[in-house]
């Protein structure tokens, strides 16, 4: 258990440094693309490596698969205007060498600080394992993404709800007419979708005690709602039912807060017998509208118009 | 799981990751998009193939979910490829001899 592993991993390490730099530097927009689908498949196995399954179940849904999706039918869009494969020099200009500078700058920086961190530092691993017993899950990160720092992941839900509200609210390219109906694509999501539905409800239930959770589970429904999409096109106006799924999940997060903080020890301090309920009810509340803003984000604006 | 096994795993899952390396030159050279994409669906089998090897290398059966979910989500790409941007190969021929370039 030495040499062959440290061979997989030198292999992946050169593989995602040169993948990295292709993705940049290819004047070629679309292979630059294919190539950034195939980074985040191997970011998520270096994750893997990194003894971080949760991050890489993340990547693997979102990186890999999501936004692989939404850059080639952004490309697809670009090419309708005639923008198709702009060529980009690799010259030295002015405001890239001003760049180069900032990020060796940066380079130095987070250098500096890894070498200024303590020789041998606890960590908050055993605090984090040591009130596992109170969060509600067994899963650590689960514990420490909706309890024990729920306010980050109150905030990144904001952050969806913020992007599609852009997305909605700019004067945005509308969407490419319709293609005619595909037989094979009809077949594959009849065949997908129900798969991606259980999938989805499994990594939100498993979530509790092994990696998986509500943005996981929601990047498979979104996957669902998109060959849905692809094969019937959808029309997702900003209408009263569609805001309601997407602000559903922010909601019901900020309201457990609140109702915590009136009623219980603070602002989103589950009473330890009820909190794995109460993370089940806000993950699910929570899956369910990253789901339908990702499928809004990649759907846009409706071709008609709503002016 | 004998010692000599788990190696095993480990060199198998090494060989496939060269192969993803192979595949990488399909991604750069092409020719034709189509080229392009369907090296990279090859290249999500690849490392769904690497993550089982490892969860049983590793023993890490969480591993296992991450393979489900590549392996469910790397027909979406090849889906919106078709559907937006479509397979050409009427380019195929002129993409072949500028391909030597850079």
């Amino acid at each position: 258990m030495a040499a062959e592993v440290h061979a997989l991993d030198f292999v992946l390490v050169v593989l995602l440094l040169w993948l990295g730099w292709r993705a940049l530097a290819s004047a070629d927009l679309f292979k630059a693309v294919v190539q950034f689908i195939v980074f985040g498949l191997l970011v998520s196995l270096a994750w893997v490596r990194l003894g971080a399954p949760d991050v890489a179940l993340a990547e693997a849904a979102i990186g890999a698969g999501l936004a692989g999706a939404l850059l080639l039918d952004t490309l697809a869009r670009l090419g309708r205007k005639g923008a198709t494969d702009e060529v980009r020099p690799l010259g030295l200009t002015p405001a890239r060498a001003g760049i180069a500078l900032a990020s060796l700058g940066l380079v130095i920086l987070l250098v500096a600080s890894v070498l200024a961190l303590p020789e041998s530092w606890p960590g908050l691993t055993a605090p984090a394992l040591q009130q596992l017993g109170a969060s509600g899950v067994t899963n650590p990160v689960t514990a420490t993404l909706l309890n024990y720092r729920g306010y980050d992941t109150l905030l990144e839900i904001g952050v969806l709800l913020l992007a599609v509200l852009g997305v909605w609210i700019l004067d945005a390219e509308a969407a490419l007419p319709a293609a005619p109906a595909d037989p094979m694509l009809s077949l594959l999501l009849r065949v997908l979708l129900p798969l991606t539905v259980a999938a989805a409800g499994y990594l939100l239930w498993v979530g509790a005690h092994a990696p998986g959770g509500a943005f996981q589970g929601a990047a498979l429904l979104a996957a669902g709602g998109v060959l849905w999409h692809l094969a019937r096109p959808l029309s997702l106006p900003a209408s009263r039912p569609v805001r309601a799924a997407v602000v559903l999940g922010f909601a019901v997060f900020l309201g457990v807060g609140v109702a915590t903080a009136v009623f219980g020890g603070g602002f989103l301090t589950f009473p330890p017998a009820y909190a794995g309920a109460v993370i089940l009810l806000i993950e699910a509340a929570a899956m369910v509208s990253i789901a339908v803003i990702m499928v809004a984000l990649f759907v846009g604006r409706p071709a008609q118009g709503t002016k | 799981m004998p010692e000599w096994m788990t190696v095993a795993l480990w060199i198998a899952a090494a060989v496939v990751l060269a192969t993803i390396a192979l595949g990488l030159v399909r991604v750069e050279r092409g020719p034709s998009n189509g080229d392009r994409m369907l090296a990279a669906q090859l290249l999500g089998t690849g490392a769904v193939a690497v993550l089982l090897l490892l969860a049983r290398a590793a023993d890490a059966p969480a591993l296992l979910d991450v393979a489900l979910v590549l392996a469910l989500l790397a027909s979406v790409a090849g889906a919106v490829f078709v559907r937006r941007l479509g397979v050409q190969p009427v380019q195929r021929g002129q993409d072949r001899t500028a391909e030597d370039g850079p």
